[in-house]
């Protein structure tokens, strides 16, 4: 693979980072993990990801305003919304603010991987998908 | 009447549990028992006895006045026949004076004295009763003296002797005739005199039983229209007051507090099988409301087990998939994460049902900060959901109160609920807990920055089945719910709302002074 | 990537505009022909799964178990193919079991009178007053038939996400309107909707296969995991349930059977009064 796809997690949850960094690494990915979405913003404000996984419910900052933060620094950046609190007009908003996905939770590590492949795929890169 | 102790206790009981119910059936069946037990006096008893008084009491006048006019009757009776004798007796005395004078009439005078004599006669038991003894006596003795002396006079006259020793005679005769007549005229005289005066006093005396017998009646019917309407509006009073108590959620049953019982009695008896029966009511209510509650905060607990839930999805997907790779103490890791996180999922219900539990009342010191942060916990989901945030402020170090902790939160809740559905998106919450204006009194604060109330609907807030929210989310009886609650432990739920600026709910809850009053009462 | 329902008061209104439609995004059209399939694949014939769709339940007719038995078998052909997306189903009632499923771009269509009066008046002629009294029973008719067969009332407006009346609007420009709405980026598919489809799609399919059996059977999906629940009494309630949990367990994509039985209180309470 030429270019690894940079990826960033962001879930004010730890174990959440800490189970799907690995996961989302094997597929060739460079995963960079936050539970702070201020933290995780200021980190965005300095690098462009090529595709950025996001909860919605966090405590300071919602996920819908990070998305909006990350479409506006970088339009091409894939956005994967993940949360607990899914219904359709959340998701139909995430949806038309530009989300490339919206991703329910519980969800396994693969469903993510292939959000992560296809997204990806719409950017013109290709990864390994699923387990090598 | 109540004493406080049993009033205190009483609004703080109100179980929804059996044996909280069993309880006041048992109060009620006591309280029964305590109205019964006494003597019963009805109303009716009370208008069918001053009735009879009433009447004994103008027989017993009527009688009176019978033998009065009776007495009277004879009086006059009586005095007719003394009249007469008196007649005859002084017929008798001018006869008599004209055959001192001319020498005739003497027969006259003499048949005069037998007519009165016979009058006499024809009376002479009623006389003797009257005069008594000594004067029948000595009048007959008289009547018979003068006689006597005119039957001697009258032999004289025939006998035709010694001119002058007859006029000696004669003049001895008349000294003591005249002296006899003399007698029995005054004696008659006074015998009237007194038969008349004792008439009039007869007289009088009618006129006087009747004058007091209408006084007495009319106050005796005063009395009996003063007791009788004491007695009805002084129940009616506190049958008022009972209204008014069961009204605002004190369920205790009526207790005796005369000595006697009546028509009210089985009133009370009704009222208190209406009370347990209201309450029993009220208790599925707070109930069921309850469960309404519960409800809304399923929707918010299912979507936060969402987290733990996916935790444990990916922790264990993980694993699976990289088990041969991962250490020993990586593994150990990810399966303590999974325990871990089950035990979140178990404590994010148990909040839940714990509530939802249908909880036997019980009173008990409150640490109501503890509860406002347990209820603040309970509506967190609700909180995230919803993007509000909430703050609970304390001034610490606040007097006791005692209450019932399961009940409490539920009124907690449901003003913490209220007040998200009334804020926007980003809202803010705040939960104040402080001293009450009032003293001896604790103040829980809910405040809103949200839509408000509108003023003209301020005031039916509280009523049953009052409701703004859409159709099918609120049943309108959350705040009549929460108020029945707050009047139970003697404390006060008020609004304060502006439109488009927020609300402010007040519960206001006693201070315990003498905590046994409550507990062991 | 989206998926368009369109319900309409008439017919063939519906079907002209979902006709072009589907014509317009190259979409696949899906309307009463998916009958003929679901008829060939179930072993119930034609008619009678036209008649779930257009009648209500009634003592002599159809019976209320038939009638759900129909509709699930309907409604599994019609998932399956909206999993395959970018289709435009008109009617099917299609719109009342992807209620909540994001990308499925929910139509309703209000048509001029006269086009009703030729569907329902039946040949009759009506005018005035009788004719007014028809349209509010047809209207009366289709709440309760949706009411009844999903429990949703397919007249309120607030199921769809566009309500286009054709006595203001152009057949061509609710078309246009339709392609637009279509593009919009809230109703692409994405993973969590996909998921909702594929749990109606599961859950319809064991409705098709436990309704026979239990006609009272309620199920929902969620991934692989179905959620069955139904009545019973006591001493059944096992027995039940264990026959669920295996029949329902062969069934393809399912994992895990749960299985609520509650209790049959009518049944219960007419038995102790026996």
């Amino acid at each position: 693979m030429a270019q690894k796809l940079n990826v960033l997690l962001l879930d004010d949850e730890p174990i959440v980072g800490r189970r799907l960094k690995p996961a989302v690494e094997k597929i060739g990915c460079e995963v960079e993990v936050f539970e702070d979405p201020k933290s995780a913003l200021n980190r965005i404000e300095e690098k462009t990801f090529d595709i950025v996984v996001t909860d919605i419910r966090m405590d300071d900052i919602d996920g819908i305003e990070v998305l909006e933060r990350v479409k506006k620094r970088s339009p091409r950046t894939k956005v994967i919304m993940i949360t607990g609190y899914a219904m359709m007009a959340l998701a139909r908003e995430a949806m038309e603010k530009g989300a490339y996905d919206f991703i329910a939770k519980p969800f396994t590590p693969e469903e993510l991987r292939k959000a992560i492949a296809k997204a990806a795929q719409a950017l013109g890169v290709a990864v390994s998908e699923g387990n090598e | 009447m109540l004493v406080d102790g049993e009033a205190e206790k009483s609004a703080v009981e109100g179980g929804v549990t059996l044996e909280g119910r069993y309880e006041r059936i048992k109060a009620a069946e006591s309280a029964r028992e305590g109205l019964l037990a006494r003597p019963r006096f009805s109303f009716r008893m009370q208008l069918y006895l001053s009735f009879l008084l009433v009447f004994l009491f103008a027989a017993a006048t009527g009688t009176i006045l019978i033998i009065v006019s009776h007495e009277v009757e004879t009086k006059l009776r009586f005095l007719e026949i003394v009249n007469d004798y008196m007649l005859e007796i002084q017929q008798a005395r001018r006869f008599e004076k004209n055959f001192f004078l001319y020498g005739t009439n003497l027969n006259d005078a003499l048949e005069n004295v037998y007519r009165a004599k016979e009058i006499y006669a024809g009376d002479v038991e009623e006389l003797k009763r009257i005069l008594g003894k000594d004067r029948h006596a000595q009048i007959i003795s008289n009547l018979e003296r003068y006689e006597t002396l005119l039957k001697v006079l009258a032999e004289l006259d025939t006998r035709e002797g010694d001119i002058l020793q007859y006029q000696g005679k004669k003049k001895e005769i008349e000294f003591e005739l005249r002296e006899q007549g003399q007698k029995m005229v005054s004696f008659g005289q006074e015998l009237m005199k007194k038969e008349k005066e004792a008439l009039s006093e007869a007289l009088l005396w009618s006129r006087r039983i009747h004058v007091y017998a209408l006084g007495f009646i009319l106050v005796l019917l005063i009395v009996n229209a003063y007791l009788l309407g004491k007695r009805i509006l002084g129940t009616i009073e506190r049958f008022s007051v009972y209204a008014q108590r069961i009204a605002s959620g004190d369920f205790t049953p009526i207790t005796p507090s005369r000595r006697f019982r009546d028509e009210f009695t089985d009133l009370a008896i009704a009222i208190n099988q209406m009370i347990l029966e209201l309450e029993s009511r009220e208790a599925v209510l707070v109930q069921s409301h309850k469960m309404r509650a519960v409800g809304t905060l399923t929707a918010g607990v299912a979507h936060e087990l969402n987290n733990p839930l996916n935790n444990i999805t990916l922790t264990a997907h993980m694993l699976l998939e990289d088990y041969e790779k991962l250490s020993d103490e990586e593994r150990k890791d990810m399966l303590e994460d999974v325990v871990a996180e089950a035990g979140r999922s178990k404590s994010i219900i148990s909040n839940l049902l714990d509530f939802a539990r249908e909880s036997s009342s019980q009173v008990e010191p409150l640490d109501l900060e503890k509860i406002l942060r347990e209820t603040i916990a309970l509506a967190s989901n609700q909180l995230k959901l919803s993007g509000i945030k909430i703050d609970l402020q304390s001034t610490g170090y606040l007097p006791r109160v005692h209450g019932d902790s399961q009940q409490l939160r539920q009124v907690f809740l449901n003003l913490i609920l209220n007040a998200i559905d009334a804020s926007s998106k980003g809202g803010k919450i705040h939960v104040l807990l402080m001293p009450a204006d009032e003293p001896g009194y604790v103040a829980v604060k809910v405040v809103d920055f949200g839509r408000g109330i509108p003023e003209h609907i301020l005031g039916s807030i509280f009523d049953p089945f009052f409701t703004t929210k859409a159709k099918g989310r609120g049943t309108g009886l959350g705040l009549s719910v929460s108020q029945g609650i707050v009047a139970k432990h003697s404390g006060r739920i008020r609004v304060n709302s502006k439109e488009g600026h927020g609300s402010t709910f007040t519960v206001t809850l006693p201070v315990t002074t003498i905590p046994a009053q409550i507990t062991n009462a | 990537m989206t998926i368009i329902a369109i319900s309409s008061e008439s017919y063939r209104r519906g079907r002209e505009i979902g006709e072009k439609t589907a014509k317009k995004l190259g979409y696949r059209y899906l309307d009463r022909e998916i009958i003929e399939h679901v008829a060939e694949k179930s072993g119930i014939s034609r008619e009678k799964l036209i008649k779930a769709l257009d009648k209500t339940p009634s003592v002599l007719g159809m019976s209320q178990r038939e009638q759900t038995l129909y509709l699930a078998h309907m409604e599994q052909a019609v998932v399956e193919e909206f999993l395959k997306d970018n289709v435009v189903c008109h009617g099917m009632a299609a719109h009342l079991y992807v209620l909540g499923v994001s990308h499925v771009l929910k139509v309703r269509i209000l048509c001029p009178q006269e086009d009703l009066v030729r569907e329902i008046a039946e040949g009759k002629n009506l005018s005035g007053e009788a004719l007014q009294r028809a349209l509010k029973r047809f209207e009366n008719f289709r709440r309760r038939w949706s009411l009844k067969a999903f429990s949703v009332d397919e007249t309120d407006p607030g199921c769809y996400d566009m309500v286009i009346s054709l006595n203001k609007i152009e057949t061509g420009e609710a078309v246009n309107s339709i392609v637009e709405a279509a593009g919009y980026k809230k109703f692409k598919a994405m993973s969590y909707s996909i998921k909702c489809l594929r749990d109606e799609e599961i859950a319809s399919r064991a409705r098709t296969i436990l309704l026979p059996r239990f006609p009272d059977a309620k199920v929902r999906a969620s991934g692989s995991t179905i959620v069955v629940e139904t009545k019973g009494m006591k001493r059944e309630k096992r027995r039940k349930s264990e026959m669920i949990k295996e029949m329902a367990g062969k069934i393809d994509g399912v994992k895990y059977v749960e299985v609520h039985v509650v209790n049959d209180i009518f049944r219960q309470a007419a038995q102790s009064f026996r």
